[in-house]
């Protein structure tokens, strides 16, 4: 009888996962079907899943035309690297001295993180962009990473995945005689791994996609980042689809490509439903 | 940890060593910059060509060329505030009275030599950049509106001539919109753009005006209101009108090039864009016709302007001639998506281009430049969410425009 | 006595530890975030032109009693309002449910991770011209919706449901980040929790009421909260839509849209970082809220 029940619960679920995947995953095929359409077919409208006339040529163009694509790759992945490298020490160092260090201004600094969070981007681009030109970063690989060394998002989500951490764990070590640093590398950081997977997904995503900041501060062609570069085909008066959806393809890539790679962080999971096998 | 560690160090060497980058300039060369958008990369590459034309007549001049392809005017600005804007930059028209109000670009007056001709221009463009007896910018190219119709539809309806007056265009607006047999809408007669870049004409043609002498709103008279209303009865009552989003399509272009309106009003660019990307369509241009036996038309003008805090205006003033020289407009043109501002060049245009751009070139004559003083981003701003909101239908005409007016005008008043 | 000391020596340790650990953290923030948040707040009572002539001119609260009788910012405090209001438990709740699901052993998990997550990396550029697709009159969402004899709407021109449309958008891309969120946390869950609450023979649901649940809580107050200051600052979405007008009829107004041509457009920075101060405070009243509802704090 309950066997029964919970099979075609177990149906309705899939069925409702296979509608939910469908409404995520048809955008994104369509702008790759658009990819390798040429410009006409894309602004003539159809709603086509595969292309009348499958071309190469978008990526061609983008690959061989452009002569600082592998420029603007470059800066990019160096950009996107040492960012995701610095976030994940900064902020899991912040995140967890808000978290379980008690210490005088610790709440704080605390409130100061979520104060950073209230004010919209729009508004911090403009002062951001006058320090970094006092600082003679305009220009500089300096002036994409230097502001983004630290995210507060992330200290404020570090926090609170630290703030569940069994106790026991540190009481543990501080009988060992290790000190609140020794604690938190060789005992902490190698417990949050789920955590840090997440941080690394988001903190790459966000970096590879950043544009406002770049686009204010890199003015020099050689110094662009992918989304800034790949913006030129989005023209005064012609917007050319067709390189864009190329262009887009190229640049989602290495972002799904981290996600299906910290994928595997979360997937030791513990089932709640009913016992595992 | 150990791998952890020496990546970061890595990062941080790869800072350090980068923070010693130093450009290798040319001793004695001066280096200046030029910033723009662009319409293609085809166009950018064009003008490289005349940047290294450019140089090679001054050795002494290097020319970075920059392109700022997304909020242009936002990181104008913002690089203007920083003090590390550009030497010469592209600048609208629409929004030159905001800089020149603002002091931050050169006048050019001193420079201008007899040779340079500047009476060659056409005199409305060069009017939209001078303030105060003053001279800020000299046009790059503008455009004109101009109808677009679609000649398969019109033979289909059989009619012969495009429209010579809006009343004709809204008679044969109904001719040509089609329906499917559930009775959808498969084609609309016109496709039209509901902002206020292309409606300042419409205002203007029974006597509105947009803004008053104060540069306040001043669009909510009755005047204006019958202009406007012709394009909210069509829309409305006649249904053979269109914006894009109620065909999805991006553009208006895209509607008219996607065969889903068969008359619309466009400027020089579309000519080019949809050779390459609608080649089947058959289309032709002829004059806006006329409302209120008025002819009438918008003009999009872009100028060179130099920067105020430019520390190399001499050669930044080379450079703008040189761009805006006779020789160089004759020969590089702007590939068809605009109209060359000098006269000469533009008569040359006239007599051996096919009949495509004529339309567009005899409404520089009598076209409204889309300009109106400092305060028009907010009135702008303010038409627009209005505007929209009565063509759906949410309310009148009239009240729509008078809340505009009025919010943009306690706006102007409240920034002053 | 002596145990004083040694709690006062212990706690010293204790603080330096805290302020080494927030070092970066304080200087980066404190560079690049504090000295804009300052700028902000001290700005925000003056009249400021920054463009050509820099001037300052103290304006006391002006700009605060400007916003009293300036109907947009009500207008756009009203839409984003029902914005938060309704994005934040939906994609809360869809974002937990995806998680708890994806976290179970069904088949072809890893496919419906990927293909959930595909919303969140596809470019917003690309977003909008498939979301135009989808929209329009004739479009994918009428089509869906005729065949199964609902109503259709004009999602893109008619404003009572144009914000609808947006905040569609918004819970379909991103649902899927907070999502992996849930799914990073429900990996800290230690399993003795579970076999102690099996051995007592406890059902699942009472497993996941009495163990999975209360142990989200902190992570929950995080997507709430991030949710909340995300809602509270759409900008992109109601920019393209309305290309910048915020119309029709200030039916897709937000505040930092209004922000944004107060600042850049009009170039009324004291009014715009009025309104940014307004706004700030706004999410933290919020989030004070929620943070009493959560009674988060573990410290103590």
């Amino acid at each position: 009888m309950i066997a029964k029940s919970a099979r075609s619960w177990i149906w309705l679920l899939y069925a409702a996962l296979a509608v939910y995947a469908f409404i995520t995953f048809i955008p994104f095929t369509w702008a790759l079907s658009a990819s390798f359409k040429s410009l006409p077919e894309i602004s003539a409208g159809g709603a086509d899943f595969i292309p009348k006339a499958f071309t190469l040529e978008n990526y061609k163009t983008i690959f061989l035309q452009e002569p600082l694509f592998g420029r603007w790759l470059a800066n990019s992945v160096m950009v996107a690297v040492t960012v995701t490298l610095f976030n994940l020490l900064f902020n899991s160092m912040a995140g967890y001295a808000l978290a379980r260090i008690k210490f005088p201004g610790n709440r704080l600094l605390f409130v100061l993180v979520l104060a950073v969070l209230v004010i919209p981007g729009q508004i911090t681009l403009l002062p951001k962009f006058l320090i970094l030109k006092s600082f003679g970063w305009l220009n500089s690989y300096q002036g994409l990473i230097a502001p983004a060394l630290v995210n507060a998002t992330f200290i404020f989500m570090m926090r609170q995945f630290f703030l569940n951490f069994p106790k026991e764990l540190e009481e543990a070590a501080a009988l060992d005689g290790l000190n609140r640093f020794e604690t938190f590398f060789q005992v902490v950081m190698p417990l949050a791994k789920p955590a840090l997977a997440a941080q690394t997904i988001f903190i790459f995503m966000g970096s590879w996609n950043e544009f406002l900041l770049p686009l204010v501060v890199m003015s020099n062609p050689e110094m662009f980042t992918l989304p800034l570069g790949l913006n030129a085909f989005k023209g005064q008066y012609v917007t050319y689809w067709n390189y864009i959806m190329a262009a887009s393809m190229i640049s989602t890539l290495p972002a799904l490509a981290i996600y299906a790679f910290f994928n595997r962080y979360f997937i030791q999971g513990v089932t709640f439903t009913g016992g595992k096998g | 940890m150990k791998k952890l560690l020496s990546s970061l160090a890595f990062s941080a060497l790869l800072l350090l060593t980068n923070s010693c980058r130093s450009g290798d300039k040319n001793e004695g060369a001066i280096e200046i910059t030029l910033s723009g958008w662009q319409s293609n990369p085809i166009e950018s590459r064009l003008l490289e060509k005349v940047i290294d034309q450019f140089e090679a007549k001054y050795p002494n001049i290097k020319v970075k060329h920059e392109v700022i392809n997304s909020q242009y005017m936002d990181v104008i600005k913002t690089r203007l505030i920083g003090e590390v804007a550009p030497d010469v930059f592209y600048l609208d028209a629409f929004e030159a009275p905001l800089l020149m109000k603002y002091e931050v670009l050169e006048p050019l007056n001193s420079y201008i030599k007899s040779e340079f001709n500047l009476a060659d221009f056409e005199p409305n463009l060069i009017n939209a950049f001078k303030r105060n007896g003053n001279l800020y910018g000299i046009p790059k190219d503008f455009s004109t509106l101009a109808l677009f119709y679609n000649e398969t539809a019109f033979a289909k309806a059989k009619i012969q001539q495009p429209p010579k007056t809006w009343n004709q265009l809204i008679e044969y607006s109904k001719k040509l919109t089609l329906y499917d047999q559930t009775g959808k809408v498969n084609q609309y007669g016109f496709g039209i753009t509901p902002e206020l870049p292309r409606q300042q004409f419409i205002i203007q043609a029974f006597g509105g005006e947009l803004v008053d002498r104060n540069h306040y709103a001043a669009f909510a008279t009755p005047e204006s209101l019958k202009g406007l209303q012709l394009v909210i009865e069509q829309y409305r009552h006649d249904r053979s009108s269109a914006q894009p989003s109620d065909v999805g399509a991006s553009s208006g272009d895209d509607m008219f090039g996607q065969g889903k309106a068969a008359m619309m009003l466009s400027g020089a660019w579309t000519i080019p864009y949809f050779k390459e990307t609608f080649p089947n369509l058959k289309f032709s241009t002829a004059e806006v016709p006329t409302i209120n036996n008025r002819k009438g038309t918008m003009a999009y003008t872009v100028a060179y302007v130099m920067n105020r805090k430019s520390t190399q205006k001499e050669a930044a003033w080379k450079l703008i001639e040189y761009l805006t020289s006779e020789a160089t407009m004759k020969e590089s043109g702007s590939q068809g998506f605009a109209l060359p501002s000098r006269r000469s060049v533009l008569k040359g245009l006239d007599s051996d281009r096919h009949s495509l751009y004529a339309p567009l070139i005899a409404g520089s004559t009598y076209a409204t430049i889309w300009q109106a003083g400092e305060t028009l981003p907010t009135i702008l701003t303010n038409f627009d969410n209005q505007f929209v909101s009565a063509l759906i239908g949410q309310q009148s005409l009239k009240d729509a425009m008078q809340k505009a007016q009025d919010t943009a005008n306690r706006e102007i008043y409240l920034s002053n | 006595m002596l145990n004083k000391t040694i709690w006062n020596k212990q706690s010293t340790r204790e603080t330096v530890s805290g302020y080494l650990f927030m070092t970066p953290a304080i200087v980066v923030l404190g560079i690049f975030l504090i000295v804009p948040v300052i700028f902000t707040i001290v700005l925000a009572f003056y009249r400021v032109q920054l463009l050509g002539e820099v001037s300052f001119q103290f304006a006391g609260f002006k700009n605060f009693v400007r916003m009293r009788s300036d109907e947009r910012v009500w207008i756009a405090l009203k839409n984003t309002a029902e914005y938060v209001a309704i994005v934040v438990p939906i994609q809360t709740i869809l974002a937990l449910g995806l998680a708890l699901i994806l976290n179970t052993n069904i088949k072809g998990k890893s496919w419906f991770r990927v293909a959930f997550f595909l919303p969140t990396v596809t470019s917003s550029a690309v977003l909008t011209l498939i979301f135009m697709w989808i929209y329009n009159t004739n479009g994918l969402l009428n089509s869906f919706l005729g065949f199964f004899g609902l109503p259709t709407y004009n999602w893109l021109g008619d404003p009572d449901v144009a914000l609808k449309g947006i905040m569609l958008m918004n819970i379909w891309a991103t649902a899927p980040l907070f999502m992996v969120i849930y799914l990073a946390a429900l990996q800290d869950i230690p399993e003795s929790l579970y076999e102690a609450a099996s051995i007592d023979g406890a059902a699942p649901w009472e497993k996941f009421w009495c163990i999975t649940l209360p142990f989200l809580k902190p992570v929950t107050f995080f997507v709430i909260v991030m949710g909340i200051i995300g809602t509270f600052q759409l900008f992109d979405q109601s920019y393209i839509f309305s290309s910048g007008s915020g119309g029709p009829n200030n039916a897709t107004l937000t505040i930092v849209l209004l922000i944004y041509q107060y600042a850049f457009k009009n170039l009324d920075m004291g009014y715009a970082l009025a309104l940014t101060l307004m706004l700030a405070l706004v999410i933290m009243t919020v989030t004070l809220i929620q943070r009493s509802l959560f009674k988060e704090e573990s410290l103590d």
